[in-house]
């Protein structure tokens, strides 16, 4: 069951990507999904380049979404493959993000990948500091924004071009 | 819990003092005897005394009972072997007191052993001739003129070259003094065996009124530590690992006693529908299989406005627990479904001026295929929500007993779980606690996710009453694009949202064009926990900032973290 709703989401999601994503989806491996991701132009991670306007700026992030076996009863897996300045973004090689629907007390089976997305593009524009994986960055962005708008661009210069 | 350990050879019941008194005996057998008369004790300035304070060494305290210090005539035992007897001369004199020298009155005069240590296979026959006499006790002595402390218990001039068992042998003790006295005694027991006009101021005692027929003898008293002494450091700890142990086991039988109330309690409350369970976040429930075979079974069909096509039933549904069954028309044989079943809808799901039923979706919210119309089976469950049998019957069985749209219980309103546990217990008061304290969420909470039986369900379900009386049977239809979301799950995402600015954001146009509602409650906290602490906190912080949407999926905790701490919460029931 769980290989036809993700074959159905996907269609979903190709036929409503959200702005600024690109889901690399390959048949053999369909549980697994590679997306990119261009940091939204509101946030911190756009990558501040001064090229044309008609071209997309912001940083590229690679993320990975994997779909467990029981899923939709328990919810995808969000790992970060680029490293990424945020609270919510665990600082590790995991690169995992794990809260709102994404936690498995949260997750409701009605609900669906495009969501998924929609929750990480959000986050990025708003960091959700109350619910950090990473408390020090989460204390930067509450205490000291300035620094935490510097470090996260820095990041995005050198990991997320 | 009175444990006293005692060694049988600790000195704690050591010889503090040995006194020496002349003691006069009426003669029991003599014909003028006044049977009246019981030995007494002769003034000191008429007979021998001799106290001993001091370097009285106690070799062995067998048999000695806390206040039954030994006392008795004194006699010097008799030797078997001629070896012993001769080398004996040189220490004790032909006269000193022997036990023929002792009137018997039916072994009713207790009787001391005094003899001198001179060689160990002599002392060995000593000991096993007062065997014999049942004495009190055995006072030695190593001849000579010492005045010191005679040798400690375990020197070897002690030893009699068995190893010590002539200490478990005797059934007496045995007490040392030193030389100097023991010679003394010895002597004075040559004076005082004889009749009484032979021993020393026999004049002076016949004045005083005794018998001619008396023995006037020699007996010794000994005291022990016995009375005074303070309980050993040993016997002090066992008293106090006893209250010790005491108190563990009233506070455990106390908070076992107060864990047992607020199970038996929290149950009580659960079959009283006052409080569910799942929905208050306390414990992750499912549906057992007989339960979820009475939730009724439909063939999904689409209902084109106006049009007559009735909802058919292929297979009687089984009996909707807690909800009037469908009733059969007796002419078509089709069920039409009573109004009145629709009285545990949620309250939120249906303004009163909706008529059209709340919850027909066309498509599963799980597998997010679409129900064919007359073709698709589907299951219905008390809140209304439709799904593919398979689907859900896997949901419920073994993920959850909320509806995974609305999050209503599927189960009866009395359903409780076969155990309560104490993690059960903590969680229920905790969030009950969290709720008392932030009474805006608590005004916030969506009602459906409060037990559903226990609340009145005024204008909702008047409603589908009312639309139910107009449209006069149940249909699903396929719906406009309306947005489906169902109140209580829209309500947590928004109290979510008033915290944290990215759902206020979150666009809902992905909502509202999926009919299968997918609903996006983000800022409910991290995370992928990577330590204990880090889960508990998350989860206690979602529970407080979600109130009730929040789940857990761990099995009790009861059987988790370290050893120690399970233990701990066995016997102290209730601690964290
Ligand atoms: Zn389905
Ligand atoms: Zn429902």
């Amino acid at each position: 069951m769980s290989t036809k709703r993700i074959m159905k989401e996907y269609g979903e999601c190709v036929a409503d990507t959200p702005e600024g994503m690109k889901i690399n989806f390959d048949e053999n491996k369909i549980t697994k999904w590679e997306v990119l991701l261009d940091g939204p132009d509101q946030s911190v991670y756009a990558l501040p380049e001064v090229l044309s306007v008609s071209v997309r700026q912001g940083g590229h992030f690679k993320l990975e979404i994997s779909f467990p076996p029981e899923y939709p009863f328990k919810p995808p897996v969000v790992s970060f493959k680029t490293k990424i300045y945020h609270p919510n973004v665990s600082n590790d090689d995991k690169g995992s993000m794990c809260l709102g629907l994404l936690r498995a007390e949260e997750w409701k089976p009605p609900n669906k990948v495009v969501a998924v997305l929609r929750l990480i593009q959000t986050l990025l524009i708003e960091p959700n500091p109350d619910d950090a994986i990473e408390p020090s960055i989460a204390n930067d962005y509450k205490e000291n924004y300035k620094e935490f708008e510097k470090t996260a661009k820095e990041w995005v210069k050198r990991y997320a071009k | 819990m009175a444990l006293i350990v005692r060694p049988a050879d600790t000195p704690s019941l050591a010889a503090q003092s040995i006194g020496i008194f002349t003691s006069d005996v009426p003669d029991p057998l003599a014909p003028t005897q006044d049977e009246r008369r019981r030995p007494v004790t002769l003034g000191a300035d008429i007979s021998f005394q001799y106290p001993i304070q001091y370097n009285i060494q106690t070799l062995s305290s067998k048999d000695v009972e806390h206040g039954d210090d030994p006392f008795g005539l004194l006699f010097v035992p008799a030797l078997q072997s001629d070896a012993c007897k001769k080398a004996e001369a040189a220490f004790v004199p032909a006269n000193a007191t022997r036990i023929q020298n002792i009137p018997r009155n039916g072994d009713s005069y207790a009787l001391i052993g005094f003899a001198p240590w001179f060689s160990p296979p002599c002392m060995l026959e000593y000991f096993q001739s007062v065997r014999k006499s049942d004495v009190k006790a055995v006072i030695v002595y190593q001849p000579g003129n010492s005045t010191d402390m005679p040798p400690i218990m375990n020197d070897a001039s002690w030893g009699l070259g068995d190893g010590g068992t002539w200490k478990v042998d005797n059934d007496f003790p045995t007490y040392a003094i030193m030389a100097a006295s023991g010679g003394i005694i010895m002597e004075e027991l040559s004076l005082y065996s004889g009749n009484i006009t032979d021993v020393p101021q026999s004049d002076d005692l016949l004045d005083i009124g005794l018998e001619p027929t008396d023995y006037v003898r020699l007996y010794a008293t000994v005291a022990t530590d016995s009375g005074t002494q303070l309980p050993s450091l040993w016997v002090f700890l066992v008293i106090v690992l006893g209250i010790l142990i005491l108190i563990i086991l009233a506070t455990s039988g106390f908070m076992h006693f107060i864990q047992r109330r607020r199970r038996n309690d929290l149950r009580r409350r659960v079959i009283n529908g006052e409080v569910n369970l799942e929905a208050l976040g306390v414990k992750r429930l499912t549906v057992p299989r007989e339960f979820l075979e009475k939730l009724p079974l439909y063939t999904y069909s689409v209902l084109p406005a106006g049009s007559d096509h009735e909802k058919t039933v292929p297979q009687p549904p089984a009996q909707a627990h807690n909800l009037p069954s469908p009733t059969i028309e007796a002419e078509t044989g089709v069920k039409t479904l009573p109004l009145t079943r629709r009285s545990s809808a949620p309250i939120a799901t249906a303004p009163p001026t909706d008529t059209s039923p709340a919850f027909s979706q066309p498509t599963c919210p799980i597998c997010l295929e679409d129900f064919e119309s007359n073709e698709t089976q589907v299951r219905e469950l008390p809140c209304r929500h439709i799904f593919h049998p398979d689907c859900i019957d896997t949901f419920l069985i073994s993920n959850s007993s909320l509806c995974p749209m609305c999050k209503e219980s599927v189960l009866p309103g009395g359903y409780c779980p076969a155990k309560i546990t104490n993690v059960m217990v903590r969680r229920e008061r905790l969030i009950r606690r969290m709720q008392s304290r932030g009474t805006t969420h608590a005004a916030s909470e969506p009602a459906s996710s409060r037990s559903p039986s226990s609340l009145p369900r005024p204008l909702g379900s008047l409603g589908h009453r009312i639309g139910g009386a107009i449209a006069g049977r149940r249909v699903f239809s396929a719906p406009e694009r309306r947005r489906s979301q169902p109140l209580d799950i829209e309500m947590g995402t928004s109290q979510a949202g008033t915290r944290s600015e990215p759902s206020a954001a979150l666009p809902h146009h992905q909502a509202e064009a999926s009919p299968a509602g997918s609903q996006i409650q983000d800022g409910a906290g991290c995370s992928e926990p990577t330590t204990q602490n880090r889960r508990e906190w998350a989860r206690e912080r979602a529970l407080a900032l979600l109130g009730n949407n929040h789940i857990p999926t761990e099995s009790d905790e009861e059987d988790r973290g370290p050893r120690w701490k399970r233990g701990i919460r066995k016997i102290f029931p209730g601690f964290r």
